[in-house]
C-alpha cells in the first residue's frame, strides 16, 4: 500500500474546517508529481477507487475552497486539500481510464524525466 | 463543425506531394543521419527555448545541442538584449558555463584559468593578463551565434552567415502567427523523454491523428472530429515551405470521464488568462522544420500551448522534449484545471513513446524497407520530402 491512512480520532484537524470527512486520506497530500505518479502505480486498483469515490464526492466543494486562494499564498491546510486534488488528478488515471493502476503500454520510468 | 468528411481530399490540394511508398532507410542508416547533422542541423534555425527563461539582464540558459557538436549559452545582456554564443572560453576552449540555467552577476567565469565575460559576450577579465603576449580581449569575446526571437521562442542557427534571417525562414508562418497572448506565456512544465528511436520516427508519430482512436483507445478514443466510421478527419493542412500545419476540430459527441466533465466546468468558470491565434478548429499543429513542434489547444477560456523538441543524439537515440507554457495559474483552482491538462497529456506520451521505439526495432530489423502514408498523414510525406531536399543538396545530387 503505498499511501498511509493517517486520520486518527482526536488527533489535529490537517485538513480546512468542512473537510473532515477527507481527513483518512491526507496521506494523499503529496508536493511532487513524481511522488503522486509513485503513489498511483505502486497502490492497488481498490484502494485507488476508494480515494477517487471519497474525493470525487466532495470535489465541487473543493473547487469552490480552491478558488479564494492565489495559487502561491495558501495556508498549510488548503495546499494539503489542494494536493490531493492533484492526487486525484493522478489516480483518475488508474480509476477512470486503464482500469488498472499502472499505464497500459508505458514508457520506461528511468527514461521519462518529470 | 467544418471539416469536410470526404476521403483523399489532400492528394487533391498538393498533388506534388505524391502518393507512393516513402523509403524507410533514412530513419535507420547511420549515413544518412550524418547527411542530417551536416545539412540540416547546423544549417537551419533550431528553437533552443523562450526568453520566459531569462526574464532578468544577465539571466541565461544552456542547451547541449549534441547532432551539432554545440553547447550554445543564450544570455540576456545588461541592455536587455537576448544573444546566443558558443559556451566555449576564449583562452583554451574550456566550457564556460556548466549549468542549464543561471545569472551573470559582473561576469561569467571559466572555471579553468578564471577568464571573464560580460553578459554581452565581451572578455572583460584575464588573471595575470600582463605575461600573455599581444592579446586583444576586444578580439577575444565569445564566439557568437545566430540569434532571433520570434513570438517569445528563441531560435539559433549555428551556420556561421545563415542564408536566411528567422523571418525568411518561416516564410509566412510568422504571419499566421500574428497576435495573441505569447508574452503572458511562462514555463509550466518539463518533460523528457529518451528514447530509442530516429528522431523522425518520433516526430512522424505525433504529426497525424491517425492512431489517435487505436494507439490512445484507452485514453482519448472520442476526442477529435472522425467520419461516422470513427475515423479522425483534420480540419486543414498548411505548408510554408519546410513547416507544416495540422489543424483538429474537437468532437462534440466526445464523452468525458466524471473528473474531466468536472475539470471543463471549472475552466468554464475561470477568468480568461491567455488567447492565442488558433486556425479555426480547437487544436493545431505547426511543425517547424526540422525539430520543432508548436501545438495549441483552445479551451473553453484559456488557451495552452505545448511544444516538442526532438533532439537526436545518435541515428537510434533522441531526447523528445515536451514543454507547457501557460499563463501562469492565479488561483489553486486554476492550478487544479492545468495540472488536469498536463497530466492527461503526460499519457499521450508514455503511450507514444513506447511506439516510437517499437517502430525503430521493426524498421531495423530491414524486414519492411517502405513506409505507406494515407491521405491523413500527407504531414509525414512532406516533411520526409523536405528532409531528403536537404539532405540530397548534401550529396551534390
Amino acid at each position: 500500500m503505498a499511501v498511509q491512512h493517517e486520520g486518527i480520532a482526536g488527533s489535529q484537524p490537517k485538513l480546512p474546517k468542512g473537510f473532515a470527512d477527507l481527513e483518512p486520506f491526507v496521506g494523499w497530500a503529496l508536493p511532487t508529481e513524481k511522488e503522486r505518479l509513485t503513489a498511483r502505480e505502486t497502490g492497488n486498483i481498490e484502494e485507488l477507487q476508494v480515494f477517487y469515490d471519497a474525493m470525487m464526492a466532495r470535489l465541487p466543494a473543493i473547487i469552490e475552497h480552491l478558488k479564494q486562494f492565489p495559487v502561491d499564498r495558501m495556508p498549510e491546510d488548503t495546499e494539503r486539500l489542494f494536493q490531493m486534488a492533484l492526487s486525484l488528478i493522478e489516480v483518475s488515471i488508474a480509476v477512470e481510464l486503464y482500469r488498472r493502476p499502472e499505464v497500459i503500454n508505458g514508457f520506461d520510468r528511468a527514461r521519462f524525466s518529470l | 463543425m467544418k471539416t469536410i468528411m470526404k476521403e483523399r481530399r489532400w492528394v487533391e490540394k498538393y498533388p506534388e506531394l505524391g502518393t507512393g511508398p516513402v523509403a524507410a532507410e533514412p530513419c535507420i542508416s547511420p549515413e544518412y543521419f550524418e547527411l542530417e547533422r551536416e545539412r540540416i542541423f547546423r544549417r537551419t534555425w533550431l528553437n533552443v527555448g523562450n526568453v520566459c527563461e531569462i526574464p532578468e539582464r544577465g539571466d541565461y540558459f544552456v542547451r547541449e545541442i549534441t547532432v551539432a557538436n554545440a553547447s550554445i549559452l543564450v544570455m540576456r545582456g545588461q541592455d536587455g538584449v537576448v544573444r546566443g554564443f558558443h559556451n566555449v572560453c576564449s583562452h583554451r576552449g574550456n566550457t564556460l558555463a556548466w549549468d542549464e540555467k543561471g545569472k551573470c552577476r559582473g561576469y561569467l567565469t571559466c572555471n579553468f584559468h578564471s577568464w571573464g565575460y560580460d553578459s554581452a559576450g565581451q572578455l572583460k577579465w584575464v588573471p595575470d593578463e600582463a605575461n600573455f603576449f599581444d592579446l586583444d580581449k576586444s578580439q577575444l569575446g565569445l564566439t557568437p551565434v545566430a540569434t532571433e526571437v520570434f513570438n517569445g521562442f528563441v531560435f539559433v542557427n549555428l551556420d556561421p552567415s545563415p542564408r536566411e534571417n528567422l523571418t525568411q525562414y518561416l516564410d509566412g508562418l510568422d504571419q499566421q502567427l500574428k497576435g495573441g497572448d505569447f508574452d503572458k506565456l511562462k514555463l509550466a512544465r518539463i518533460y523528457k523523454i529518451d528514447e530509442k528511436a530516429n528522431w523522425k520516427i518520433g516526430l512522424d508519430a505525433q504529426n497525424e491523428v491517425y492512431h489517435l482512436p487505436f494507439q490512445h483507445r484507452y485514453i482519448m478514443p472520442d476526442l477529435f472530429l472522425a467520419n461516422d466510421k470513427g475515423m479522425v478527419r483534420v480540419l486543414d493542412v498548411t505548408f510554408f515551405n519546410r513547416h507544416s500545419l495540422y489543424s483538429c476540430e474537437m468532437n462534440p459527441g466526445h464523452k468525458p470521464t466524471p473528473l474531466e466533465t468536472a475539470m471543463m466546468e471549472l475552466q468554464r468558470s475561470n477568468a480568461t488568462r491567455c488567447r492565442l491565434p488558433v486556425a479555426g478548429g480547437q487544436f493545431d499543429f505547426y511543425l517547424i522544420f526540422p525539430n520543432f513542434v508548436l501545438i495549441f489547444f483552445r479551451g473553453p477560456t484559456d488557451d495552452v500551448c505545448l511544444t516538442y523538441n526532438f533532439w537526436p543524439l545518435a541515428v537510434d537515440r533522441t531526447i523528445w522534449e515536451i514543454r507547457f507554457y501557460t499563463a501562469p495559474a492565479r488561483t489553486a483552482a486554476e492550478a487544479l484545471a492545468d495540472e488536469f491538462s498536463t497530466t492527461r497529456n503526460r499519457l499521450v506520451f508514455d503511450e507514444d513513446a513506447v511506439a516510437h521505439e517499437t517502430v525503430h526495432t521493426g524498421l531495423k530489423s530491414r524486414a519492411k524497407t517502405q513506409l505507406f502514408f494515407q491521405d491523413e498523414e500527407i504531414q509525414i510525406r512532406h516533411f520526409h520530402k523536405i528532409v531528403e531536399d536537404h539532405v540530397s543538396l548534401a550529396r551534390g545530387a
